[in-house]
């Protein structure tokens, strides 16, 4: 600071800084501190020093692997399933002439809806005595409880995110599309491109970015939540939906190992910034941070 | 993208597939919620009944009354976004004209915090809360809520401040204004259709949490996902109850959500993808 009196723009942006470093900032040096302590919750809360043991003990721990392994697994097939579709949905929408805006409307209700509503109507729609899906799902042939097959659990628990989020993909992609000059493709049609070259070499090169935000924007949430899986499997069967913030929660409130859970969080903490640094490098060629 | 060769019926049809897996399952939701409970109990599904207020009423009834989670929920939610909306307008201006060269790092620690996971955050607030005395508080929800809602806010706002003429401000400023003078007649009303949107994004994020909730209510804070998940016990499921409830969480989100629908894209990825 050169001036002693901070700028209008500096005062301005303080009560917020000042709130945000309070509710982000305390927490992460506490956050710190748990990793290095065994944390005492009866009788008042106390830390005792447990120098290197929990980011010890976190080299030794199989579980806490396997956990980061169905993470990736969870995380990849996620996002792949949502961008593919989502851009196919908002290409479809795209060549609607009428009642186009309707249609949009409608596509995006599911992602308005709680996580937690969706999980209990994904259980409501594959419960094996009277769910809707699960009957349409015997006569196609397939018996049994979705929720209870290891691969099928997973399965299932990615198909609820991707139903409430594979509209925003849709959207944003929309968004882009309706952006790409007209003149542009139909030159392309003039010059005999069919549809599928016009999207590959003109379309796609245009709406890039578009599709790189909404890339970023839903791998930054998909490593936030997990109240769907809280609320259908809680992480079953037999570990095959623990992703690892299921299995933080799981460590720090059901075992009671706060100071484990830290380091646990440590390291999401650390995948989470390295998701928004490439997200602010996306943006800082033209966006936010101009 | 005009076509004379688009097969219009193809996309008719694929357009409607669309719909069906879109809106089918809150469909399904919303008619189950007016079942009789044996009509919701079949193996094949029953496509008529004789529609009732049956599971409605049992969520006003006596013990399984959702009223107090309904004001928790929209209070912590209503003050959450309040505050976000507030502070997040004037860090949103301050941010999109503070020209510093650690801009760059101001910016991305604010959106760091937000895209910190919920699980690694909900740990030290837990410790802190329960230092704090604010478990199970109206209060202790409400700025759990702010730490995902006011770094969302400022970003946003600041993309909307963005996008103000410069021309605007330096005309109040001739004619006299002072600097706050200037935004506060001439800047933040340019800026209704941000402040708008970005309340009802931040209304919706708070409205849906589970995560916060489950972790840091008691008795007296419970909110609506709250009671949805209570619904859900070792003797069974009253599915009846569980999608009237459910209905009543997501129906208005879906309105206040559609109501912004124009601002959504700029909403959603924070200003990302304007001015493309």
């Amino acid at each position: 600071m050169k001036r002693a009196i901070p700028s209008f723009e500096m005062r301005m942006m303080l009560p917020a800084l000042l709130v945000l470093a309070s509710l982000s900032l305390i927490p992460f040096v506490t956050l710190i501190v748990m990793s290095f302590s065994h944390v005492k919750l009866m009788g008042g809360i106390r830390f005792e020093n447990a120098a290197l043991e929990n980011w010890h003990h976190l080299l030794e721990d199989a579980d806490v692997r396997s956990s980061w392994g169905t993470s990736l697994l969870y995380f990849g097939l996620t996002l792949g399933i949502e961008m593919a579709l989502g851009i196919v949905f908002a290409l479809i929408l795209h060549r609607v002439v009428r009642g186009r805006n309707l249609l949009l409307a409608l596509a995006i209700v599911p992602m308005f809806m709680a996580p937690i509503v969706v999980g209990l109507l994904g259980r409501f729609l594959t419960d094996s005595t009277l769910g809707l899906y699960a009957w349409a799902l015997r006569i196609l042939g397939f018996e049994g409880d979705l929720l209870a097959g290891k691969t099928s659990a997973l399965l299932t628990v990615i198909a609820m995110d991707v139903w409430e989020w594979t509209p925003l993909v849709a959207l944003v992609t929309f968004a882009g599309l309706s952006a790409v000059p007209a003149p542009l493709v139909e030159a392309a049609a003039v010059d005999g491109a069919g549809y599928f070259q016009t999207l590959r070499y003109i379309v796609f090169p245009q709406i890039r970015r578009v599709l790189l935000v909404a890339l970023l924007v839903r791998a930054m949430d998909a490593i936030r939540f997990f109240d769907i899986i809280t609320i259908t499997t809680n992480g079953g069967p037999a570990d095959a939906t623990k992703i690892i913030p299921v299995r933080l929660y799981e460590t720090a409130f059901r075992f009671r190992e706060l100071g484990y859970a830290s380091v646990i969080g440590i390291l999401m903490l650390a995948f989470s910034i390295l998701m928004a640094h490439a997200f602010v490098r996306v943006l800082g060629e033209k966006g936010l941070t101009r | 993208m005009r076509r004379s060769t688009a097969p219009a019926l193809l996309v008719g049809i694929l357009a409607l597939l669309v719909l069906v897996w879109t809106l089918a399952p809150v469909a399904w939701m919303v008619v189950s919620s007016f079942k009789p409970t044996p009509a919701i109990k079949t193996a094949s599904p029953t496509w008529l009944f004789e529609p009732t207020l049956e599971h409605y009423r049992d969520l006003i009834g006596a013990g399984n009354d959702v009223r107090p989670f309904a004001k928790n929920s929209l209070l912590a939610a209503g003050l959450s976004t309040a505050l976000a909306v507030g502070l997040g307008a004037l860090g949103g201006y301050g941010l999109a004209h503070w020209h510093h060269k650690s801009k760059k790092h101001l910016a991305f620690w604010i959106i760091s915090t937000r895209m910190a996971p919920i699980a690694a955050v909900i740990l030290p607030l837990f410790i802190l809360f329960r230092q704090l005395g604010l478990i199970d508080s109206i209060a202790g929800l409400t700025l759990a809520y702010l730490s995902f809602n006011l770094p969302f806010a400022i970003w946003l706002m600041s993309a909307f401040f963005a996008d103000v003429p410069p021309s605007l401000e330096e005309a109040a400023r001739v004619d006299g204004c002072s600097r706050w003078q200037a935004f506060w007649y001439v800047v933040l009303p340019t800026t209704t259709p941000g402040l708008v949107t970005t309340g009802v994004l931040c209304l919706v994020f708070s409205w849906n949490d589970y995560a916060f909730a489950s972790s840091f209510s008691g008795p007296g804070s419970q909110t609506l996902p709250m009671a949805a998940g209570r619904l859900i016990t070792q003797g069974g499921v009253d599915w009846g109850q569980l999608t009237a409830l459910g209905t009543i969480i997501v129906l208005p989100m879906i309105f206040a959500g559609l109501a912004v629908r124009r601002w959504l894209v700029t909403g959603l990825t924070m200003g990302a993808v304007t001015g493309e």
